[in-house]
């Protein structure tokens, strides 16, 4: 298992203590309604093995930005477990790696795991060039001989079908596609085992959105990484996952594969979801 | 002749142990979007099949037959039943009841399914469409175009075509590029739904001939024919499905390619 | 300037600077804060360094203070001055003699003794060697917590891709004991090496930004490099001093019409070399 999320909650506010009974899909709600607490993440468990790749899917502010956020570590779990292949503490013990330590969870974040926002300005540093993001990332990976930095920079430069002659050029200086492209290059360049994408490819236009997914899943099929994407887009999800994920109201209401979600739903909100795009 | 399944080393005698085993199963389908109205995709369908031997669905329309291979395939989930699933291991596996992660398993190297319709990404090539699935087994990239485009060659796909996208071909090409890509990467067991539904004599003819080859190589196969004559010259038994099922055997008549 | 307490400072204030220098020499390179106070010289003007040097100072001390290896610049005197005026410690500018050396942009030349017993003092414009890459100080906080420096790195990488090596004149971001990069101050490259593992404790004050950091005395400090790449320091080859010949050290450099004019930028330095060279 690469990676194992159990019981994982998240709540915005002072929570009363009873807003993971009152919220969530049974309720209709993700407000508690006792301390009005946001209830962004409902007591989720999910896994994802070596290779495979789930999508997310599910209503504006059901949380799956949110998820992905938790998986990363970019905010904090208010209760949960996250383990992260096969990792162990000092007592060999599965390790908690929501309470790891802060040299852990930055290995985590700088060599094992990668995200991709729709936001480039999230993922990309805009004071970097092109190569020095995805330095940043062979930098963070441990390696520290400038000539494979570079050779690595140019693999990934090379390996989004971008003119490596462009390595040095800022991020501002890109069309939208091509810092979607930069930063699945940085991503990547670590090698990371899991890979977390939110929404990379909506507002690009609908041509260079295809090209970004192809490009996704060939890198997926070559390199071998699992991955995590949410997106709004049926069509995304089809071409892309093996096992997709429906949210609402903080909680997963239903899980199986692919297809299987698309062409026998069982949930009422995903057959609900499925119908619409028909 | 082409060789589809070069690591596999199976046979003639072990055609005859079981691959799957059906047992009582039922889909109904509940339409929430619809007052949650009940539809029976199918119910009360058991067979099994042997390893070698191609079994044909066949009934009327809408009686269930593509449902079947579906809820084999897992792409919908029966409401009751089971499915045995018989590996190569000995070991047997509840294709109902084991967890999506398995399935994807199965899918990568045992089972295969032959859909109605081609289901690719836009921008690749004939041949890269068929080779896709071998690629994803570990073969070279190769040594897959190479038995990619054999297999095209076999099927009466003109050479011209190979490198353009199928999207733009006519109906019966495109089943024929979907039924290479079903078959290319060698699986235990395959599930064709109408493979030959939209081809002339002659395609289809050279689509019975490689499942034929298939047989002979050990595969087990559970498709749906329309075509008396079709079955007749491939299948081993048939399974009608009507309210009441019956699995009666079938003197298939081979012909040898 | 009139004030009844030993080194101007009363005791209190003494206290806790000497506390946030004592948890900045357990941490080599940590940044700790302390509680700045007014000075009556203009903050940017050594109120750091003078702090730390009058936090320390004994009555036995013997002082040097410099300012760019210069023991006459008004900034050097008119600091040198106050010290001594509120402290009646002996002034010098020989570096061997001094016990305490507040010094801004440079490290003296002469060899430290090797007992351990010298103290720098360094003024500290801009204490955080991360502010150039992360504006955010809670993310400063957690990148120094986990080693974090992939950032600096990436100005090397980009300076090294773009220009062939690092374009850090001064300021070049150093690493303390395997674990936090810090700014050196604005000493020049040449100085760099020679911060490693030496016999003085090293301290730095930044009265502005009300910070103190340290270096203990052996302690290992190591230019940011790439394993592939070296570092470069000013070079000064085939160079010696208009005034008194010397090679092989520090020059300022003073462009005059008749062409560039080097001198030794340590002053003290220049003048025992001209004396010796004198004497032979
Ligand atoms: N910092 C925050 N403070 C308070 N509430 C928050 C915060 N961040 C997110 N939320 C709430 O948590 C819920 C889940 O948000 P999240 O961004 O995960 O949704 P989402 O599923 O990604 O939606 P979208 O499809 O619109 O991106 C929302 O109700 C949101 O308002
Ligand atoms: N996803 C679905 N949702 C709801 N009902 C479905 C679904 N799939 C199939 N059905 C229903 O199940 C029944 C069996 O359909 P199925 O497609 O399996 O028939 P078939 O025997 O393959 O027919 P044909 O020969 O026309 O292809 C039909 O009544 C059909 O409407
Ligand atoms: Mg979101
Ligand atoms: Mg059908
Ligand atoms: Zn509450
Ligand atoms: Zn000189």
């Amino acid at each position: 298992m690469l990676l194992e999320v159990q019981d994982l909650s998240k709540i915005y506010g002072n929570s009363c203590g009873s807003c993971l009974a009152l919220t969530g899909e049974e309720h209709g709600r993700a407000i508690c309604p006792e301390c009005a607490s946001v209830v962004a993440i409902n007591s989720i468990s999910l896994t994802a093995r070596k290779n495979e790749i789930l999508g997310i899917v599910g209503e504006s502010g059901s949380g799956k930005s949110t998820l992905l956020q938790l998986i990363y570590q970019d905010i904090t779990a208010s209760c949960g477990k996250i383990f992260f292949n096969g990792l162990t503490d000092d007592r060999n013990q599965p390790l908690n790696i929501l309470k790891a330590m802060p040299a852990t969870v930055s290995h985590l974040r700088n060599k094992e795991m990668s995200m991709i926002y729709q936001n480039p300005h999230l993922g990309l540093n805009f004071l970097f060039s092109a190569g020095g993001n995805i330095a940043q990332r062979i930098i963070g990976a441990g390696e520290r001989n400038y000539e494979k930095i570079r050779k690595g920079a140019l693999g990934f430069i090379d390996r989004i079908d971008m003119e490596t002659s462009r390595i040095d050029d800022y991020p501002e200086n890109f069309s939208g596609g091509q810092q979607q492209r930069i930063q699945i290059a940085k991503a990547l360049s670590s090698s990371p085992k899991l890979l977390l994408l939110d929404e990379p490819t909506t507002g690009l236009d609908v041509s260079v959105q295809a090209k970004i997914l192809d490009l996704i899943k060939e890198l997926q099929q070559e390199i071998g990484f699992s991955m995590i994407i949410v997106s709004h887009d049926l069509g995304v999800i089809n071409h892309l996952t093996d096992i997709t994920v429906v949210m609402k109201h903080g909680t997963l209401v239903e899980y199986g594969l692919t297809d299987q979600i698309l062409e026998d739903p069982q949930h009422p909100y995903t057959q609900l979801l499925v119908s619409s795009i028909l | 002749m082409i060789n589809i399944s070069e690591t596999k080393t199976k046979t003639k005698t072990e055609t005859k142990t079981k691959i799957i085993d059906v047992q009582k199963i039922e889909k109904v389908f509940t339409l929430h979007e619809r007052n949650s109205t009940q539809v029976t995709g199918f119910s009360d369908v058991s067979f099994s099949v042997n390893r070698g031997d191609l079994l044909a669905l066949t009934g009327v329309s809408g009686v269930g037959k593509s449902s079947i291979l579906k809820a084999i395939y897992r792409t919908y989930l029966v409401s009751s039943g089971e499915i045995l699933f018989h590996r190569s291991d000995k070991s047997v596996v509840d294709l109902v009841t084991c967890s999506e992660s398995q399935i994807l398993q199965l899918r990568k190297r045992e089972i295969g399914f032959v859909t109605q319709f081609l289901k690719i990404l836009p921008r690749v090539s004939a041949l890269q469409a068929v080779a896709a699935p071998l690629v994803e087994t570990g073969v070279s990239e190769q040594d897959s175009l190479y038995q990619a485009a054999n297999l095209l060659n076999m099927l009466g796909i003109r050479e011209e075509l190979f490198n353009i996208s199928p999207l733009t071909f006519s109906g019966g090409e495109q089943q024929r590029v979907n039924i290479a890509r079903g078959v290319i990467a060698p699986k235990d067991l395959i599930l064709l739904d109408e493979p030959t539904a939209s081809l002339d004599e002659q395609s289809s003819d050279r689509v019975l001939t490689l499942l034929a080859d298939m047989k002979e190589k050990g595969i087990a196969m559970i498709g749906i024919f329309h075509d008396r004559k079709k079955i007749e010259r491939v299948a081993d038994k048939t399974y009608e499905i009507t309210r009441k099922n019956t699995e009666k055997p079938f003197q298939a008549i081979r012909e040898v390619a | 300037m009139n004030s009844t307490t030993f080194a101007f400072i009363d005791e209190d204030a003494k206290k806790e600077i000497r506390r946030s220098l004592l948890k900045a020499v357990a941490l080599p390179g940590y940044i700790v804060p302390f509680a700045s106070r007014e000075m009556p010289v203009a903050r940017g003007w050594g109120t750091g360094g003078l702090q730390i040097t009058l936090s320390i100072i004994l009555e036995r001390d013997v002082l040097k203070v410099i300012d760019q290896g210069c023991d006459a610049s008004v900034n050097a005197v008119n600091i040198r001055d106050f010290i001594t005026e509120v402290t009646g410690v002996k002034e010098t500018v020989n570096t061997s003699e001094a016990s305490i050396i507040q010094t801004r942009h440079r490290i003296p030349e002469h060899e430290f003794a090797k007992d351990e017993k010298q103290i720098l003092v360094f003024q500290v414009p801009t204490p955080e060697v991360l502010t150039t890459v992360e504006p955010d100080t809670a993310k400063q906080k957690q990148m120094h917590a986990n080693s974090d420096y992939a950032k600096l790195w990436v100005l090397l990488y980009e300076d090294t891709s773009q220009y062939g090596d690092s374009r850090i004149s001064n300021r070049y971001p150093v690493l303390i004991n395997d674990h936090y990069v810090m700014d050196p101050s604005p000493i020049p490259k040449y100085d760099i090496p020679r911060m490693d593992n030496s016999p003085v404790l090293q301290l730095f004050g930044a009265g502005r930004e009300k910070r103190i950091y340290a270096i203990p005395p052996y302690t290992s400090v190591k230019p940011l490099k790439f394993d592939d790449r070296e570092f470069k320091v000013e070079s000064f080859s085939g160079i010696s001093c208009e005034r008194c010949g010397a090679q092989n050290v520090f020059f300022d450099e003073v462009r005059r019409e008749t062409g560039n004019h080097y001198f030794c930028s340590d002053t003290e330095y220049c003048d025992q070399h001209l004396e010796k060279s004198n004497a032979s």
